[in-house]
């Protein structure tokens, strides 16, 4: 059998098996090595022509059993494995019974309660990314550490002791009610969009893009719509990753460096993913339960709309930004409402509001680029210059170093 | 005759293919397009967004309900569908065959009645059913 595809068969189901595999054991460590255990048996059993009629439900009794026979292993040494469950026997089609008691409803709670056991408040910002790439999409510890440009060992390191504050926080395992059951999915909408961000503008390294980072976060925003098609913040967030992710292409020069979206071609946006983005809003927005991801992807979309950078509808964006503020204020919201401010009515307006936003944005690179920008059309060039060496100091990857350089060098020689 | 080639698979399975499995599932397609171009058989090809786009639609006595998403979740989703004009469901059989059919499944069904429109030309394009 071919291994991608069989591969592929195994991350589909892994949210699903695991989600079910932590509720029954209530360990998150346990059920990933359960699950481990389940994927060698299906590796040995499956084949293109003999695939159980229910891959998902197979690959959960197999993950049980082998849960089991660990703790009835623990049992033997420490005599502290609960006595109520039972091994499901491994026919050719065990599955069948289990599939009809796991309905929608069942799969829809416990993979909720994965990814929010992955991203607990509890966990540190990084320690959620990890954790929610490591559990819930499968990648490799490898995978991950390059993907954050730290040592496979350093990685290990921080999942280790994310599942150790995960222990320590002896998380419930009750269905959640429902205001519980929002403040998840919030939760979890969040580390998905943290997962897209590392992605989309990385802070360390050589690359502005890591693409496999957007797409994992993307896959995982799909699911998540699937299982609550309902919930108009999440159709927002993955319209918001979609068409941030449109114009990947564009955002990149041929040498790799950052081209800002005033620059880019737009002929390279990915046309596919801003239809699918625009329609997922609309459908969000009727709903009428505005928050921040549908106002972003609100955003977001206004930008697709435009010809040219030029014809933006910059009093739309202005006035969507004014609602981020309000639901979700933030400096850099306010700092990107400057930047639309300036387009408006001029740089000394967009300047003026930067003044109160020095203190909490000091470290920020982007501060200081339009800091410059507006000083720079204001002739101010020299003040220019000295924003642009501010940027320079806080920038986290070459890329940024060179845009800043570009950008610094066009000012210097007007 | 006027065939549709319903297509099934499930959206967990190709959102995890690797891009490499994904393109030869695209190859595949191509291929079907290819045959189905040449031999004057193609009429319709239509690729739908993900599930996670949809609305269904019911009515509760005289108020229209509109839910959120398919109305419910199964482990297959319709995908797409093409529609293909063939002497006999022989032939149609033969020119699915050149799909990806490693994963999901793929019906034919006989059409009775269609009408679309010839969106790049913006005419309406009637075939019957014979």
């Amino acid at each position: 059998m071919p291994s991608a595809w069989l591969s592929a068969h195994l991350r589909a189901a892994r949210p699903r098996v695991l989600a079910a595999l932590n509720r029954v054991f209530g360990d998150i460590d346990l059920a990933e090595d359960a699950f481990q255990d389940a994927s060698l048996k299906a590796l040995k059993a499956w084949s293109p022509d003999r695939m159980p009629a229910d891959p998902v439900a197979w690959l959960i009794i197999a993950g049980r059993n082998a849960g089991i026979d660990t703790l009835r292993k623990r049992k033997k040494e420490t005599l502290t494995a609960p006595d109520d469950l039972e091994p499901l026997p491994e026919g050719p089609h065990p599955e069948d019974e289990l599939t009809q008691s796991l309905d929608h409803a069942v799969y829809r709670d416990d993979i909720l309660r994965l990814l929010f056991t992955c991203c607990h408040p509890v966990l540190r910002r990084d320690q959620q990314i990890a954790l929610s790439l490591k559990i819930v999409a499968g990648l490799a510890v490898e995978e991950i550490a390059r993907a954050f440009l730290v040592q496979a060992k350093t990685m290990e390191q921080r999942i280790t002791r994310a599942k150790k504050r995960l222990q320590a926080a002896k998380l419930s395992y009750e269905e959640p009610d429902r205001t519980a059951r929002a403040e998840r999915l919030s939760a979890v909408a969040n580390a998905i969009y943290l997962i897209f961000n590392e992605g989309y503008a990385a802070s360390q390294g050589e690359e502005l893009i890591r693409e496999p980072l957007c797409e994992e976060a993307i896959r995982l925003a799909r699911l998540i719509v699937r299982l609550f098609p309902e919930e108009p913040e999440l159709r927002g967030l993955l319209a918001l990753c979609l068409i941030q992710h449109s114009r990947r292409k564009a955002r990149l020069s041929r040498s790799g460096a950052a081209v800002t979206l005033e620059d880019q071609d737009r002929s390279l946006w990915d046309r596919k993913l801003i239809a699918e983005g625009n329609i997922l809003l609309e459908a969000a927005l009727r709903k009428a339960r505005p928050g921040p991801f549908q106002i972003e992807a609100a955003i977001a979309s206004t930008h697709t709309q435009a010809a040219t950078y030029a014809t933006t509808d910059w009093v739309e964006i202005d006035r969507l930004y004014r609602a981020l503020e309000h639901i979700r204020p933030s400096p850099v919201v306010a700092l990107n409402r400057a930047v639309v401010q300036a387009k408006l009515n001029g740089a000394q307006a967009g300047l003026c509001r930067l003044e109160q936003l020095a203190g909490s944005l000091e470290r920020y690179p982007n501060f200081h680029v339009v800091r410059a920008t507006f000083l720079e059309e204001l002739g101010l060039a020299e003040e220019a210059q000295a924003a642009y060496r501010k940027a320079l100091e806080f920038a986290g990857t070459n890329v940024d170093r060179d845009h800043i350089r570009r950008k610094m060098k066009v000012s210097g020689g007007q | 005759m006027l065939f549709s080639v319903l297509i099934y698979a499930s959206e967990d399975f190709i959102d995890a293919l690797p891009p490499e499995e994904l393109a030869t599932v695209y190859q595949k397609h191509g291929a079907f397009h290819e045959h189905t171009k040449t031999n004057n058989s193609f009429a319709v090809a239509t690729k739908l967004m993900s599930t996670g786009t949809s609305v269904t639609i019911n009515k509760d006595k005289d108020d229209f309900i509109v839910t959120d998403g398919p109305f419910a979740e199964t482990k297959e989703q319709f995908m797409g569908f093409y529609v293909i004009d063939c002497p006999t469901l022989e032939d149609a059989i033969e020119a699915v065959k050149i799909l990806p059919l490693d994963h999901g499944r793929i019906e034919i069904r006989p059409v009775e009645f269609f009408e679309g429109a010839d969106f790049k030309n913006a005419e309406r394009l009637v075939i019957s059913a014979s």
